[in-house]
């Protein structure tokens, strides 16, 4: 039994080694892509900067500047790191080539999965590296304890949420032509509720409240946060509740992708 | 026969714009063919800036003035961004396509119609999304811009201004497939880069970055729309200036265009305007 499981994870695995040999191909995309990351952070660090006003000692809603820069490094790096799930999906749904996908001994979803996996992790390490490169130009070193500890804990969590969000979007494709737009729509929902582009903490109590609820703060405000502020007994409940969206989120793209695939129909071949 | 002889004949300026007309018109009518896709594209594109004003909303509850800038200028600063680039998407929608449409060996099409290639490239094509952010500009002015006809001027200006730097310089950064071959990539992150920088109060930068900002990525003449143009004590120097600049970035994109298209080789690929 346990070497079935073993087996069929090993499948994944492949397919997630796969990838990251594949993207290894396109460096130059990668530093394109990377010095893209180094002006929105040049930018929000002058944004960031004029706000505190130059002023290093100051804490807002408990972030030195020092605080706020490193947390933009690492949910810009997450954020970076997230593949176009929604695209390829989308254009398997639409050219049909999605049948080749279902003949093969590979969950779909399963196989999303694992490559989307293995790009992120590899995207989201060159761009730490090089937005670290920038932060500490200007700000100094991560001086976070075990923050950086907690962020290795919490960046798989990230990455399944994120995926599973992305494939909520992408599986519409089986009813609806177009998906681009919705997923626009729920990459900006990550940038503002979610805490990519400013801490929670900052926000007003009323949107705290609602943002509390919603699975976006699970991929970038719950890994940033727990990494420039580390507090043991909330990485418990981090962890919880990334997991439970996790679960859920799961649970919703399983029932979607089987009432999805029971309509299909692709013609040819 | 001379060289001179085998030259193109010149077209007429008045059968440009018959053409410039008859693409737009074609395009609206093929973007109306599918009409719930064309709404809703152009519907999330409006979403998506809505989105961000809310950003910039919960950021100055927090810090009510940065540098200068309040929480009206930025939305003012976004209506600029978005509807220039609106406006030149929907009628130029092949400015950010010219240098993937060039590797593709797409030009062959528009190099043998007797038209002017440029013009015919750019008409060719109306972005969809881009309704959405000429439609959020106006909506943005609407809700919070000046109404006078003065006000009303100045917008306008502000808006013609802003499409035009976008369209120019993108082209720039397009036309370097002529001279560097694949930089479809390198052109597409330019285009966004130029974006990301239009849409931040320019006062946040200082020293060389402002420097550049005004010269070799020129975004800072957008940027800086809403304190040197939009307010009523603003005058019209900066309007001038930024006039200059745009006349400068158009002769020069237009040039290197046209420079790049003798390099250009032919992809021998046949192609029908769908």
């Amino acid at each position: 039994m346990r070497l079935r499981i073993a087996s069929k994870l090993r499948k994944y695995e492949a397919v997630g080694v796969i990838t990251v040999r594949h993207q290894l191909a396109y460096v130059t995309d990668f530093i394109l892509r990377s010095l893209f990351l180094l002006l929105i952070l040049y930018v929000f660090i002058q944004l960031w900067s004029a706000a505190y006003a130059g002023d290093t000692e100051a804490v807002i809603a408990g972030f030195t500047l020092q605080q706020i820069v490193w947390y933009l490094v690492f949910t810009e790096s997450l954020t970076m790191a997230s593949p176009r799930v929604a695209e390829k999906v989308e254009a398997e749904v639409k050219q049909g080539d999605i049948a080749t996908r279902l003949l093969r001994p590979l969950s779909y979803i399963g196989y999303h999965l694992a490559a989307y996996l293995g790009e992120a992790a590899l995207r989201f390490f060159v761009h730490l590296a090089v937005g670290s490169l920038i932060a500490w130009l200007f700000v100094g070193p991560p001086d976070f304890g075990l923050g950086l500890g907690a962020l290795a804990l919490l960046a798989p969590g990230s990455f399944i949420v994120a995926f599973l969000l992305l494939m909520t979007v992408a599986l519409c494709a089986f009813w609806v032509e177009e998906t681009r737009g919705l997923e626009f729509v729920l990459q900006k929902l990550k940038f503002t509720v979610g805490g990519m582009l400013l801490p929670l903490e900052m926000m007003p109590d009323w949107l705290q409240s609602i943002c509390a609820w919603l699975p976006f703060q699970a991929v970038l405000y719950v890994p940033a946060r727990m990494a420039v502020s580390y507090d043991a007994e909330l990485l418990r409940t981090y962890l919880l509740i990334q997991w439970g969206w996790v679960a859920a989120l799961g649970v919703v793209v399983m029932l979607m992708y089987r009432r999805g695939v029971s309509k299909l129909h692709v013609n040819g071949g | 026969m001379s060289m001179a002889d085998n030259r193109p004949e010149r077209a007429k300026p008045v059968a440009v714009w018959r053409l410039v007309l008859t693409c737009w018109k074609l395009n609206l009518a093929g973007a109306m063919e599918f009409r719930m896709s064309f709404l809703l594209t152009a519907g999330m594109m409006f979403v998506n800036n809505m989105i961000w004003l809310a950003f910039w909303g919960i950021f100055f509850t927090r810090f009510p003035v940065v540098n200068g800038w309040e929480l009206q200028d930025v939305m003012l600063l976004w209506a600029i961004s978005a509807g220039g680039f609106g406006w030149a998407s929907m009628l130029f929608g092949n400015f950010t396509r010219v240098a993937t449409m060039t590797a593709a060996g797409e030009l062959d099409l528009y190099l043998a119609q007797p038209k002017p290639v440029l013009i015919h490239l750019l008409v060719s094509r109306m972005s969809l999304t881009a309704i959405g952010d000429f439609l959020f500009g106006l909506a943005i002015y609407a809700w919070v811009g000046d109404h006078s006809w003065l006000g009303a001027f100045r917008f306008g200006c502000g808006l013609l201004i802003s499409g035009c730097l976008f369209l120019f310089f993108v082209l720039l950064a397009n036309t370097l497939v002529f001279y560097i071959g694949q930089s479809e990539g390198l052109a597409f992150q330019v285009f966004n880069s130029f974006l990301a920088l239009t849409t931040y109060p320019s006062d946040l930068f200082r020293g060389a970055a402002r420097l550049l900002l005004f010269t070799v990525v020129p975004a800072g003449w957008i940027s800086y729309m809403p304190i040197g143009l939009l307010r009523e004590t603003a005058g019209f120097g900066f309007l001038l200036q930024a006039l200059g600049m745009t006349l400068l970035l158009g002769t020069i994109s237009i040039a290197a265009f046209y420079y790049g298209l003798r390099r250009y080789t032919s992809g021998n690929q046949i192609m029908m305007r769908s």
